[in-house]
């Protein structure tokens, strides 16, 4: 019996799936966390800067350890 | 000869016709409204009129399940080999309804041999996470903390 085909199927690499990761999770901490929009597009930004600059450095820390 | 009634204090003793609710009932009224909000991601904060927070968490819950699914991450059932696996059901049903939707619309299982279906695993568990937060921030604000 063949294995069913799947609905839909979403390639991404990894700096995609993180870019969009952070991006998402990102918007959702400035709504929840701040009040004014202002507020609210600054921690966003903030926080996806720090998404990824942690991200980038992690993987940066474990490439030693990949080969 | 009897002295006037004085007609202030009455005011007092009468019921309001828009009674305030008691502590008690403004308790169960965030309960009520954390468990909309973890049955349907953003119904806590729409309920309170709150709709740009409603509309943010229904749009990044819901983007992170399809995203998941699409990608084929591993949706966790009851049905858990180990504690991580428990761990990873208990993350997972936190999205409320939407749970039900990953599995839906993963028809085909997951695949997590290659690198996609392990960051889709994680999106749907980060749905489940971030909608249990929005629902905890629902109950905050519904008990008139700030939030």
């Amino acid at each position: 019996m063949p294995a069913p085909t799947p609905v839909m199927h979403v390639p991404f690499t990894h700096l995609q799936s993180m870019l969009l990761f952070a991006l998402i999770i990102s918007l959702a901490f400035g709504t929840l966390g701040r009040r004014r929009p202002a507020d609210r597009i600054r921690y966003a930004a903030w926080s996806f800067l720090l998404f990824m600059l942690v991200g980038i450095a992690i993987g940066w820390a474990m490439y030693p350890f990949s080969r | 000869m009897d002295e006037p009634v004085k007609d202030a204090p009455q005011t007092e003793s009468l019921p309001s016709p828009v009674a305030a609710p008691s502590e008690e009932g403004r308790a169960l009224m965030a309960l009520a409204i954390c468990a909309a909000g973890w049955a349907v991601p953003g119904l806590g904060h729409a309920l309170q009129k709150m709709w740009g927070r409603a509309l943010a968490v229904f749009l990044a819950v819901g983007a992170l399940v399809i995203l998941g699914a699409g990608m084929r991450g591993n949706v966790f059932t009851s049905r858990g080999e180990d504690a991580f696996a428990t761990l990873g059901y208990f993350a997972d049903l936190g999205s409320g309804s939407f749970y039900f939707l990953a599995r839906a619309a993963e028809s085909a299982g997951p695949d997590v041999s290659h690198s996609t279906g392990d960051y889709g695993t994680r999106f749907i568990a980060t749905a489940g996470v971030l909608n249990l937060l929005a629902a905890l921030h629902a109950y905050e604000a519904a008990r008139g903390r700030k939030a």
